[in-house]
């Protein structure tokens, strides 16, 4: 399969206090259409800082970075969704999913119509005349899915998007993260810092070290996407040795 | 959930009447125990207020009224724009910060008289003065809220390719409106105050005007009449600016 995302030894350096440091050093990574993949790795290891330049927020790299051949600036086909301040509280949960649409030109009638569409689709119509403080943490991330998917992107990038939550509707999430990534095949790169959910919901599990970062790791999991599989003796397995393997680096 | 609003309206205003009761009482105590012409009692005040409120007191007021809130326009179309923009760009916010912690600490009534050569002995004088004080406060609280906005929540939107424009329309104006309007409320303040210092110079017209010149006829219960307009068009206006936060705002406490 053709490669959509393309990362051929990409570089980040930022300067603190007038000192370079490299967050990020000699990065490859190839992804499939429609892939689903998991980024692990301690903190502080440039996670955020690689989800920014595939987002196109950060231009300081050096190295290729293509999505669909292009740079990440040029396809604008991205959609990020963060842990925190991914809503607006200052809008309300309809014109928070409707904004990225209404800033991309769309004529009214449209824009309207697709917002109803995704909101009903992840069960948030009822909710849509709410401001994120009167939402519960399942619903605000809820929102700021249906809020990325409006915009119809090739490319998800989740940056610990369910860390907040509770366990039970943690699950919940993942599993609506799946169905979502089921019907609509789009390529999906998730960082999350827990195990289980990078098994979860990762075809390709990419196990970072820190300072700087870098892939040291790279694997294919069949077990993605397999609602049976979070009970399963493979799945544990594969947890424990990707827990290992993050304690080594 | 009408019935709700009407409640809570009906709550409000029997809030409103004890505290006038407890005002107008406290008044009337004082006025008792200092048994002193400067301090009639609320009742004369009242009387007097009903009997020249028509005909002497809203043209003052009216004149007082268009100062006040031509001032706090200008200074709020001038200021917000202003800090919006400095709280955003760190560079302009650092090389302007000298110039406005420099300039902010200086009594700007201190420049009346310049005014009044330079800008004549009518409206025009007040009005610059009243804005210039109350612009400052608006700028500061209005920068500062803008330079302490969370960087994701531009992140966010810079990552749907908003324009500058948008980038204030959907973040910065409305993650700020609330700060803004606090300044306002806290403007509003400060503008009556150096209201009534500006009627008191050169003007034969405006509330703070009536109110020294009752005071220098030794007409109290005059002067206290004005005194007691004076503070119902302040207590309108902190109304109407209530009604804005409560409109726009609604977020904040939703």
């Amino acid at each position: 399969m053709e490669a959509y995302l393309t990362i051929k030894s990409l570089q980040v350096d930022y300067y603190q206090d007038n000192r370079q440091i490299t967050a990020l050093k000699d990065v490859n990574l190839k992804l499939p259409y429609g892939t689903s993949a998991s980024l692990i790795g301690p903190s502080g290891c440039g996670k955020s800082t690689l989800l920014s330049v595939l987002a196109g927020l950060n231009q300081k790299y050096t190295g290729e970075v293509l999505l669909n051949g292009q740079s990440p600036q040029e396809n604008g086909k991205t959609a990020l969704i963060l842990q925190d301040y991914g809503l607006f509280p200052w809008k309300t949960v309809w014109d928070n999913v409707k904004l990225g649409l209404q800033i991309k030109g769309i004529a009214r009638r449209e824009y309207e119509q697709k917002t109803e569409e995704i909101l009903r689709k992840l069960g948030l119509l009822d909710l849509r005349k709410r401001f994120p403080a009167q939402l519960s943490g399942g619903q605000r991330q809820r929102v700021a899915i249906a809020r990325s998917l409006v915009l119809e992107p090739e490319l998800l990038l989740m940056d610990e998007p369910f860390s907040s939550l509770d366990a039970l509707t943690r699950e919940e999430m993942q599993d609506l993260v799946l169905r979502l990534w089921q019907e609509t095949k789009l390529t999906i790169l998730l960082i999350t810092h827990n195990i289980e959910e990078a098994v979860f919901l990762g075809q390709r599990i990419f196990v970072m070290s820190a300072c700087p970062g870098t892939i040291i790791r790279e694997l294919e999991n069949p077990l993605a996407g397999d609602y049976s599989a979070r009970g399963k003796a493979d799945f544990w397995e594969l947890a424990a040795s990707l827990r290992s393997n993050l304690r080594r680096s | 959930m009408f019935s709700m609003i009407l409640k809570k309206l009906t709550s409000q205003s029997l809030k409103t009447i004890l505290t006038l009761v407890f005002l107008f009482g406290s008044w009337q105590l004082l006025a008792l125990i200092l048994q002193t012409p400067a301090l009639p009692p609320p009742g004369e005040a009242l009387k007097s207020l009903g009997a020249i409120f028509v005909s002497e007191i809203v043209g003052h007021l009216g004149v007082s009224l268009y100062r006040v809130v031509v001032s706090l326009i200008i200074a709020t179309l001038l200021a917000v724009p202003l800090g919006l923009y400095l709280g955003k760009n760190k560079a302009a916010d650092q090389i302007s910060a000298p110039l406005i912690y420099l300039t902010y600490p200086v009594p700007k009534v201190v420049f009346l008289p310049i005014f009044l050569i330079l800008l004549g002995i009518g409206n025009v004088s007040k009005i610059v003065l009243i804005t210039l004080v109350v612009f400052y406060q608006i700028l500061v609280t209005t920068r500062d809220a803008a330079r302490n906005l969370a960087k994701e929540y531009v992140l966010s939107v810079k990552s749907l390719k908003a324009s500058e424009w948008e980038i204030y329309r959907h973040v910065y104006f409305p993650a700020c409106l609330p700060a803004i309007l606090t300044s306002l409320r806290l403007g509003l303040g400060t503008a009556l105050a150096v209201l009534f210092l500006v009627e008191t110079y050169a003007t034969r017209e405006g509330i703070g005007f009536f109110i020294m010149d009752s005071w220098s006829s030794l007409a109290y219960d005059k002067m206290f009449a004005g005194i007691i307009a004076m503070g119902l068009m302040g207590f309108v206006l902190y109304l109407l600016l209530d009604g804005c936060e409560k409109i726009f705002c609604r977020w904040v406490n939703p």
